[in-house]
Parts: structure tokens; C-alpha cells; sequence
């Protein structure tokens, strides 16, 4: 809320040690974390309460498509990695034990 | 007389005007430390209830004074550090602020405050919150025994008492939850139209109680008297936003997350494009949504925005799309914590079957072809050996895994539908489908 942060920038500022102050409080703001907040243009008094089409961020977005946001879960280019190469010759040791 | 002249000239002028906006905002205690001072060195709580009157026919102004004043008392308190008073001042402006929001009610209630004014409701609503929120903090964070609700209590548990303002604030705010939904006006002067900023207010504050059960009725209420208000389309983006987020959380934790993509969709896709901080919260709970409907991840573009997201997600989803089964592991120990307080983990839990799921494809991949007849395009080898999937499963894990085992998660993707197969148990093998073994993957 504004009038909280309002009130935490005196103190804040009084005190010369104010970063520490600011690492003590971090465990409370971590909770206000999960908050989901006030739209900070929306200000209640300001006229840009009603955002238009545009500013949305399908609106913004409507540019490039969408689908870039997703992608599938499984990536057939990326094989050089130390994990494939790992499972590839385990499976090579695999295969190599059932002919013998 | 400085206080007096510029709160009532913008009083009545808004008033005149019939901008509730601006109306709200003569209600709003966020007043500049500069007004402030001006307001504390030349006026006393005597001379605002007088010249309230003179000035106004409601006399909910008269409240909202002395609550300023209250206020102004508190936040004097607040900056100084003598703390001669070690009283709980947030507690007395809460409750002031509870009499500034009664006598608004009992204005809409009892005289006919019209529609137009509702803002004025919005900003009474968000600041109780905020002071309740801050009359909790102080009374749990000081020694003074807080003596009007602790007698008679045989059994002490100190957290019972912990959200007791913002608890009494959730009660206040569902009756004016109440008061804006059973309005009979006409819909263009309905007091309907708060019924969505309130309903906000209500859900943010159950979600801080955690009492998801008390959210559903609310979203129940709005559900019941949907056709009897104006369509949700015609709300301000903000507060859709704000309600489609909430209602998403909820149906994500009620594992419904078919709804909780569709609510969290709309809210990403309406949020003003510069919100950041709102757009990770959305985030936060559809790209899990993401990876259970549809098995996808963000990509790189999307999570480019948010340090913090890609430190909570990345190490996961890069797991995931390796098939790197141990690791996948590792990393949702690594952020348990984080997963659980965000209540993700036990969603992203069952990512571990996509994973699963892509490192067996990479296996039937790695088996490579048949050798092709001439003329005919060449057949995946689909017979694949347990041991081969065994040993993919148990690789960079110290443990080994046995086979019963390795057959058991088999049987569960069949089952689950990733993998089109069966078990031959005595040749030890796994046969798989010519045509899309791993359905929806390209193979």
C-alpha cells in the first residue's frame, strides 16, 4: 500500500545504517510477496484507470505471434550436451552387454 | 485554516461535478506530509467537527476528519523515535477507519449515496486493509498486551490472535461485499459496479488469512447473481485483471488446472504490459498450468523480464527437456522451499513425468532405424530393451534402480498416455507403437 511505503521512506532515510534496516525487513516483504498489487498506473484517481487495448500485453504483443511465449518440452537439436553424450554410450554399453 | 479551505473547495467542487474519483480522493488519509503538518499546526479536532459541519451535509467527512487526525497522530509516533507511548496507535486508527467506513455504509445504506460515489468505498475499503494489515504488524511485533482480547481465554495459542484486526477487517469488508451485490437499483446506478473492486479487496485478504474455502463463496456469489450484473467485460481492466488472477490461483489450487489456464491466460493477456511485477505473479502459477495441460515451457523471450523467474524455473525446464530424470530431482529440492511457499511444488512434481517421458523418447530415438527396403521410408526400431530404459533411468543417480521398478514407471506412462506400447516381460522388451510412440511429440 502506498501509505505504508510512505511511512517506511523517513526511517529509512534517518538512519545512516539504512541498508541493513533494509535486509531485516526482507523477510516481512517477502510474505507482502506473494501479493498480487495495486496496478501502479491504475492510482484510483488517475485517468489512466481504464488502460487501453494496446497497452495490454496481448495488445502489445499483437505484433509478433504469441506461440514464441511456449515451446515444447522435449528439444531434438540439443544433443551435444554432456547428458546425451552420456546416455548415448550408456545405452552403446547396454546393447554391447546383451550380444555378448 | 489552510486544511479547511482546500478539503472542502475540492470537496465540493468534485461533488458538484460528480466525479467520484476525485471525490475519493478528499476521503484519502495519503496526504503529503507537508498538508499534513499544515493540517496538525492549525486545526484541532474541535475546529474540523465544526467547521466540517458548516461546510457539509454528510457528516461522514466529520469521521474521515478525526480519523486524519488519528492518523496524523500515528504517523507523528511513527517518525519520532521517543516512543514515550508504547500504545498501539495502528489499532486506534483501524478502529477510527472502521467508523469512517460505517458511517459511509450507513450513507449508502440509509440516505441514498448514489452510485457515482463508489470510489469513495474503494478508497475507504483499501486503507482499512492497509491499517489493519498495520495494527496487526505493530500489536504482533510489540510487548504491550493487546487486554481486550486476551481475558478469559483458558487456552493461549499466540496464533490465534495474529490476523485479529485484518480478520475483522475480512468480516467488515464482506458486508460491503453484501452491501454492493444485493442493490436493487437499475444497473447503470447500481452499487454493483463496486462489487468486483471490493470482491478484490475480500479475495486479497482471505488469500493473506488463507482461507481458500471463504474466496469460493465469494466467487460463488458473483457466479449466482451473474445475470443480474453488468457484464464483466465492461469492468475496468484492472480490477479483471486483479479478479481472474485470483480466480486462477484458486482453481490451480483445487487442482482444476484446465479453468486456472484459461482464468490466468485472460488475466496475463488484459494485464497492462508495464505491470511487471503483477505479470510474474501470473506467470508464477500458468507456466506450471503450462506444463501439466499442454507438456509445454516458456521459452527463453518469455521469462527474458524476470530474473526471478528464470532462477525458479529454468533449472527445472532445462531438466525437463533433457530428460535428465536425476537432475530434474535435485533441482525441486534445491527449490523446495520456493516451490512450497509459492504452492507450486507439488504441481511442478509432476513434471518429472514429462521428463521421464522425453528422456524414453530420447532412448527410442537413439535406437535409430530399421534398415530400410529400397523405395520405402525407413522404420524406427520400435522394440526397445527394459534394460536400455533401465539403464537411461537410473543414469547420473548413485542408486540402480531394479527392473520391477523401471517396469512399474513403464506401465505408468502407457497407462498416462505418453508412450503407446506394451511389456513383452519374458523377451524383456517394450514394444512400441509404428505410429507415434510418444504421441504428440513427432514420433
Amino acid at each position: 500500500m502506498a501509505s505504508q511505503k510512505k511511512d517506511d521512506k523517513p526511517t529509512a532515510e534517518s538512519k545512516p545504517e539504512a541498508p541493513a534496516t533494509e535486509q531485516q525487513r526482507k523477510p516481512a516483504s517477502l510474505e507482502e510477496d506473494d501479493e498480487f498489487e495495486d496496478f501502479p498506473v491504475e492510482g484510483l484517481f488517475s485517468p489512466f484507470r481504464h488502460w487501453d487495448q494496446e497497452e495490454t500485453e496481448a495488445g502489445a504483443g499483437a505484433g509478433d505471434a504469441t506461440q514464441h511465449l511456449w515451446e515444447e518440452s522435449w528439444d531434438d537439436d540439443d544433443t551435444s550436451d554432456d547428458f546425451s553424450t552420456q546416455l548415448k554410450e550408456e545405452l552403446k554399453k547396454v546393447e554391447a552387454a546383451r550380444k555378448r | 485554516m489552510a486544511f479547511d479551505s482546500v478539503f472542502f473547495n475540492e470537496f465540493s467542487d468534485a461533488w458538484s461535478r460528480r466525479d467520484g474519483y476525485r471525490l475519493a480522493r478528499t476521503l484519502s488519509p495519503e496526504v503529503s506530509a507537508e498538508e499534513l503538518k499544515t493540517i496538525y499546526n492549525s486545526t484541532n479536532a474541535h475546529d474540523i467537527k465544526s467547521s466540517v459541519r458548516r461546510g457539509l451535509q454528510g457528516n461522514a467527512a466529520l469521521v474521515v476528519g478525526i480519523a486524519r487526525d488519528e492518523i496524523n497522530a500515528a504517523r507523528e509516533s511513527d517518525g519520532g523515535n521517543d516512543s514515550e507511548s508504547p500504545q498501539l496507535v495502528w489499532t486506534k486508527v483501524f478502529e477510527a477507519w472502521t467508523d469512517v467506513l460505517n458511517q459511509l455504509l450507513r450513507g449508502y445504506q440509509n440516505h441514498g449515496f448514489e452510485a457515482w460515489t463508489i470510489p469513495c468505498l474503494y478508497i475507504v475499503c483499501k486503507n482499512l486493509r492497509a491499517f489493519a494489515i498495520k495494527a496487526d504488524d505493530e500489536r504482533n511485533s510489540s510487548s504491550v498486551e493487546d487486554t481486550t482480547a486476551n481475558n478469559l481465554q483458558d487456552d493461549f495459542d499466540p496464533d490465534t490472535n495474529k490476523n485479529q484486526k485484518l480478520e475483522e477487517c475480512a468480516r467488515t469488508l464482506s458486508r460491503v461485499f453484501m452491501i454492493c451485490q444485493t442493490d436493487r437499483a437499475p444497473i447503470e446506478e447500481s452499487r454493483k459496479w463496486g462489487s468486483y473492486y471490493i470482491a478484490n479487496l475480500l479475495l486479497k485478504t482471505y488469500f493473506k488469512l488463507n482461507s481458500a474455502s471463504l474466496s469460493k463463496n465469494i466467487l460463488n456469489s458473483l457466479r449466482a447473481s451473474g445475470r443480474d450484473m453488468p457484464d464483466f467485460s465492461a469492468f475496468p481492466k484492472s480490477q479483471r485483471v486483479t479478479f481472474k488472477y485470483h480466480e486462477g490461483v484458486l482453481a490451480f489450487l483445487e487442482e482444476n488446472y484446465v479453468q486456472a489456464e484459461t482464468c490466468l491466460t485472460e488475466a496475463w493477456d488484459l494485464c497492462h504490459k508495464d505491470a511487471v511485477r503483477n505479470k510474474e505473479r501470473i506467470l508464477t502459477y500458468l507456466i506450471p498450468c503450462h506444463l501439466i495441460n499442454n507438456h509445454t515451457l516458456p521459452t527463453k523471450k518469455l521469462l527474458e523480464p524476470y530474473p526471478r523467474l528464470q532462477k525458479l524455473f529454468l533449472p527445472l525446464c532445462q531438466c525437463i527437456k533433457r530428460g535428465e530424470l536425476h537432475k530434474f530431482d535435485l533441482a525441486l529440492q534445491e527449490g523446495e522451499d520456493e516451490f512450497v511457499k509459492r504452492r507450486i511444488y507439488l504441481t511442478l512434481e509432476r513434471g518429472r513425468d514429462i521428463a521421464l517421458r522425453n528422456l524414453l523418447r530420447k532412448v527410442f530415438i537413439a535406437r535409430g532405424f530399421e534398415e530400410a527396403k529400397p523405395g520405402e521410408k525407413p522404420v524406427r526400431r520400435t522394440r526397445v530393451p527394459v534394460a536400455e530404459f533401465a539403464a537411461a533411468i537410473s543414469l547420473g543417480s548413485e542408486e540402480k534402480i531394479d527392473n520391477d521398478e523401471v517396469e512399474c514407471l513403464l506401465a505408468n506412462m502407457i497407462y498416462k498416455g505418453h508412450m503407446k506400447g506394451y511389456i513383452s516381460r519374458q523377451h524383456g522388451m517394450v514394444v512400441l507403437s509404428k505410429s507415434g510412440a510418444f504421441p504428440g511429440t513427432g514420433v
